[in-house]
C-alpha cells in the first residue's frame, strides 16, 4: 500500500534537495482524438477543436498551473488521450486522481483539514472514510501537549473559532496507536507536523519516515493558537524556507506546507516555500480572531485569541489561492470555509488541484464523501473525463481561447 | 453512533424560554443511556455552522419516542422552537459516557441546577425502571423556573429549593445534600459550575463525615482501576455531567476539554458524565464554562 504510494525520485538514495516540478511530463487533461499527433509532431501549440471545452487547452503546458499534478495524472490515467465524448461519459467512469508530488497520488480531491478529522477513527461510524482523498490527520508534535485551557471553540457569523492549542500525545504515541491502522486503509493519511523550532520539526518528520501508514507530511508552520512557535515560521519568508529547507533535507516523504492568511502578503512566503523543496502548498490555517464572553467581561475563549474557520474566511481563502496560484508552480490544495461543490469549483478554478474541507465537516461529517460524487457527477455532466480543465479557469495570463478551428492542420 | 433522521412529534414552552420537544426517532430511543447526548444540526440558512449538543431528556423504546429540553439561548435554540410537528431534524447519536449506577446501589440522589435537570431526567427512569429509590433535588432561581413535578414519575421525591424562596427550600440546591447524603448509595448531578464544584467538595468529605467503614475485603482489592473507566465511575460517589462548547462531538476537535486531574478530558468522548474526582474543580470552576 504503502510503497506504492510513495516513489522515490532520488537516485542513490540521496535526496534532492528542490525538486524541479516543470520537468514533470505534462499531458493535458482533456486532448482531442484528432489533434494530438499533429499537434505534437508540428511543434505548434495544440488546440482543441471541440468547443465548450472550458479550460481544456492543452497548451496549459505553457501556464505555471499546467505544471501541477492534476494534468500529468489526468493524462496517465488514460495514456491514450481521454476520449470524453458528452453521451459516452457517466459518473463512474470519470477519473479524480491527482497527483501532489513525490508519488502522492489521490484517489480524488477532497481531503479532510487537519483538526477537524481527528486520527480518521473518530468519525468511523458514520463515515466511509476509505472513499476520502485524504486525511490529515490532529496536528503532531514532538512531545505530548496537552493543548489549551477551555473553552476552546465558539460559533461565530457563518464561521468558528477554535483554539485548541495543538493537543497530541506525540508523534511516539501517534505512530503507536495510529499508523498500523492507516496502513490497512486505502486513503492517504498525511501527519500535520507542528513543532516550536526547527529541530522539533525535523526531528517528528524523521520518525515518521518511512512509517508503514503516514503517506506524506503537512507542515503546520501556522497555527495560530500556540505561544511558540507556529505561525511565527509562516509569517516570516526566510523562516518559512529554513523550516521547510531542513524538513526536505530529513525525508522523503511527500510534503505539503501549510501556509497562514495572518500575513500582509503571502506570495513572497509562498514562493520561498516552494523553492525550498515543498512538493506541495496548502492554504490556508484559521485567521487569528476573538470572541468575548456573554458578559462582556473578558475574551471567551481560555487562549484570548483563536482562529477562525468556515464559510466566513472562504473570500480570504479564495484570495490567498488565487494570489498563490500565480507564483509557484507546485500543486495547491485549497481550504476555507467549503460547504458544497460550488464552493470545491470556485477553488479548481482560482488554481489549486485539490481541496481540504474542515468546518463543515462538523455540520456534516459525510458532506466530504459527497462533494467527491458531486464532482464526479459535475465533471460526467460537462463531459470531462478528469476534472484537470476545471483547473486554474479564472487565473488571469493564461493562454488565450483556442486560435481557430482546424489551426493544427496548417502545415 | 449514527446519523439519524429525527421527525418532531411534539414542541412545548414548558416554562419561560424553556423547550421541550419529542421526536420519533426510534433507532435513538432503543440506544440511548441516561446522561448521553445527540448532536443536532440546525439549519444552514443563518449561517451556523456547528450542531447544538442536547442530552436525550427521555427515551421510549416501545413507541420510539425521544424528547430534548433545551433553553432557547441563541440563534441556535431560536431555529428550534420554530419547528413544528413533521418537520425533520438530523441528529448524530447517541454520542458520549452516560451515568455508570452500580448494580448494588439501592437509594439513588439525583441534584440538579436549572436546565441541568435535561441531563438527569432519563436517569431518573431508568432508575425507576429497575426498582431504585430516587430523590432528586432541584435548585431554580425562583418559582417561575421550577421544573413541573407533573412531567416527573409518581415515585420520585422531588424536592425543590429556590434562590428567592418564593418555593420550596429558600437557599442553594446544594444546602440540601447533607440532609441526604447518608441515605444515598450514588450522587448524580449536572448544573452550574458552581454548584457541581461545592457538591464535590461535599462528596469529597462524606466518607469521613459519615464514618463509613469498610468491612470485609474489598472487592477487587489490590488491583488498581484506572481512573476515568467505567468501573471506577460505578465506584465513585458522586458523578457529575459536564457541558463544554462542542465542536465535532466524536472526539476528533478537542474542542470540548473540561480540565481534568489527568490533563484535559473531551466532554463528547470521556464524558459528558465524570467521576468528580477526576475533574480539577479549581481549574475547571475558575475558568467557567461559558454558555452560548
Amino acid at each position: 500500500m504503502k510503497a506504492k504510494k510513495r516513489v522515490m525520485t532520488t537516485s542513490a538514495g540521496v535526496p534532492t534537495p528542490k525538486r524541479t516540478p516543470t520537468v514533470r511530463k505534462i499531458k493535458p487533461a482533456w486532448v482531442g482524438p484528432s489533434s494530438v499527433s499533429s499537434a505534437t509532431t508540428s511543434g505548434k501549440r495544440p488546440t482543441t477543436t471541440r468547443p465548450g471545452e472550458v479550460g481544456a487547452d492543452p497548451a496549459r503546458g505553457m501556464d505555471p498551473i499546467a505544471a501541477l499534478g492534476i494534468g500529468d495524472v489526468a493524462g496517465s490515467a488514460s495514456p491514450d488521450g481521454l476520449r470524453a465524448s458528452r453521451a459516452g461519459i457517466d459518473a463512474g467512469m470519470v477519473d479524480l486522481s491527482v497527483d501532489l508530488g513525490r508519488g502522492l497520488v489521490l484517489e480524488n480531491p477532497v481531503m479532510v483539514a487537519s483538526g477537524t478529522f481527528g486520527y480518521g477513527v473518530e468519525y468511523g461510524e458514520v463515515v466511509d472514510v476509505e472513499r476520502l482523498g485524504a486525511i490529515c490527520c490532529k496536528g503532531t508534535t514532538l512531545r505530548p501537549r496537552q493543548g489549551n485551557r477551555p473553552p476552546r471553540v465558539t460559533e461565530t457569523p457563518a464561521g468558528m473559532l477554535n483554539s485548541i492549542g495543538l493537543q497530541n500525545p506525540g508523534v511516539d504515541a501517534v505512530i503507536e496507536r495510529y499508523a498500523g491502522l492507516w496502513a490497512g486503509w486505502r486513503v492517504p493519511v498525511i501527519v500535520n507536523v507542528a513543532g516550536e523550532s526547527i529541530d522539533d520539526y525535523v526531528a517528528v518528520v524523521r520518525r515518521l519516515e518511512s512509517v508503514p501508514g503516514v503517506a506524506g507530511v503537512e507542515l503546520n508552520i501556522s497555527c495560530p493558537n500556540v505561544g511558540k512557535g507556529g505561525l511565527q515560521f509562516a509569517i516570516d519568508r526566510d523562516a518559512a524556507a529554513a523550516v521547510t529547507r531542513a524538513v526536505r533535507a530529513a525525508t522523503d516523504l511527500p510534503l505539503i506546507v501549510k501556509l497562514s492568511p495572518n500575513v500582509a502578503d503571502v506570495r513572497p512566503i509562498a514562493q520561498a516555500v516552494a523553492d525550498a523543496g515543498a512538493d506541495a502548498l496548502s492554504a490556508i490555517n484559521t485567521l487569528s480572531g476573538m470572541a468575548l464572553r456573554a458578559d462582556r467581561t473578558g475574551p471567551f475563549l481560555g487562549n484570548t485569541y483563536g482562529g477562525l474557520s468556515g464559510p466566513a474566511i472562504k473570500p480570504v481563502a479564495l484570495r490567498i489561492v488565487y494570489e498563490v496560484a500565480q507564483v509557484v508552480d507546485i500543486p495547491i490544495v485549497a481550504i476555507g470555509g467549503i460547504t458544497c461543490l460550488d464552493d470545491v469549483l470556485d477553488y479548481l478554478a482560482a488554481g489549486a488541484v485539490a481541496v481540504q474541507v474542515g468546518t463543515a465537516i462538523f455540520a456534516d461529517p459525510t458532506l466530504p464523501i459527497r462533494l467527491v460524487d458531486d464532482l464526479r457527477a459535475e465533471c460526467a455532466s460537462r463531459g470531462l473525463a478528469a476534472y484537470g480543465a476545471l483547473v486554474g479557469t479564472a487565473l488571469p495570463q493564461r493562454p488565450g481561447p483556442p486560435v481557430s478551428k482546424g489551426a493544427e492542420y496548417r502545415p | 453512533m449514527r446519523l439519524i433522521d429525527a421527525e418532531l412529534v411534539e414542541s412545548r414552552r414548558i416554562l419561560p424560554g424553556q423547550w421541550i420537544q419529542w421526536y420519533h426517532a426510534p433507532a435513538l430511543a432503543a440506544s440511548v443511556r441516561a446522561g448521553q447526548f445527540v448532536h443536532v444540526r440546525t439549519g444552514d440558512w443563518s449561517g451556523l455552522v456547528l450542531r447544538r449538543p442536547f442530552t436525550v431528556n427521555t427515551a421510549d423504546a416501545a413507541t420510539g419516542i425521544v424528547s430534548i429540553h433545551f433553553r432557547e439561548v441563541g440563534r441556535g435554540t431560536a431555529w428550534l422552537t420554530h419547528l413544528r410537528a413533521g418537520d425533520r431534524l438530523d441528529m448524530l447519536g447517541p454520542l458520549g459516557q452516560g451515568f455508570q449506577v452500580d448494580p448494588r446501589s439501592r437509594h439513588l440522589l439525583l441534584v440538579a441546577g436549572g436546565l441541568g435537570i435535561a441531563d438527569v431526567r432519563l436517569l431518573v427512569d431508568e432508575a425507576i425502571r429497575d426498582g431504585r429509590q430516587v430523590v432528586l433535588l432541584f435548585g431554580a432561581r425562583d418559582a417561575s423556573e421550577v421544573y413541573p413535578s407533573s412531567f416527573l414519575p409518581d415515585e420520585l421525591e422531588y424536592v425543590v429549593a429556590t434562590d428567592d424562596g418564593s418555593v420550596g427550600h429558600h437557599g442553594l440546591v446544594t444546602d440540601l445534600v447533607l440532609d441526604y447524603e447518608a441515605w444515598s448509595d450514588q450522587a448524580f448531578a449536572c448544573g452550574p459550575l458552581p454548584m457541581l464544584g461545592t457538591l464535590a467538595a461535599l462528596a469529597a468529605g462524606r466518607t469521613k463525615r459519615l464514618g463509613v467503614a469498610t468491612l470485609g475485603r474489598k472487592r477487587g482489592a489490590g488491583r488498581p482501576i484506572p481512573i476515568g473507566s467505567a468501573q471506577a465511575r460505578r465506584k465513585a460517589y458522586l458523578q457529575v455531567a459536564m457541558e463544554q462548547n462542542m465542536g465535532c462531538a466524536v472526539g476528533a476537535c478537542l474542542g470540548c476539554v473540561v480540565w481534568g486531574v489527568e490533563g484535559p478530558q473531551r466532554v463528547c468522548r470521556e464524558g459528558p458524565v465524570f467521576a468528580a474526582n477526576e475533574i480539577d474543580w479549581e481549574a475547571a470552576v475558575g475558568a467557567g464554562a461559558h454558555k452560548r
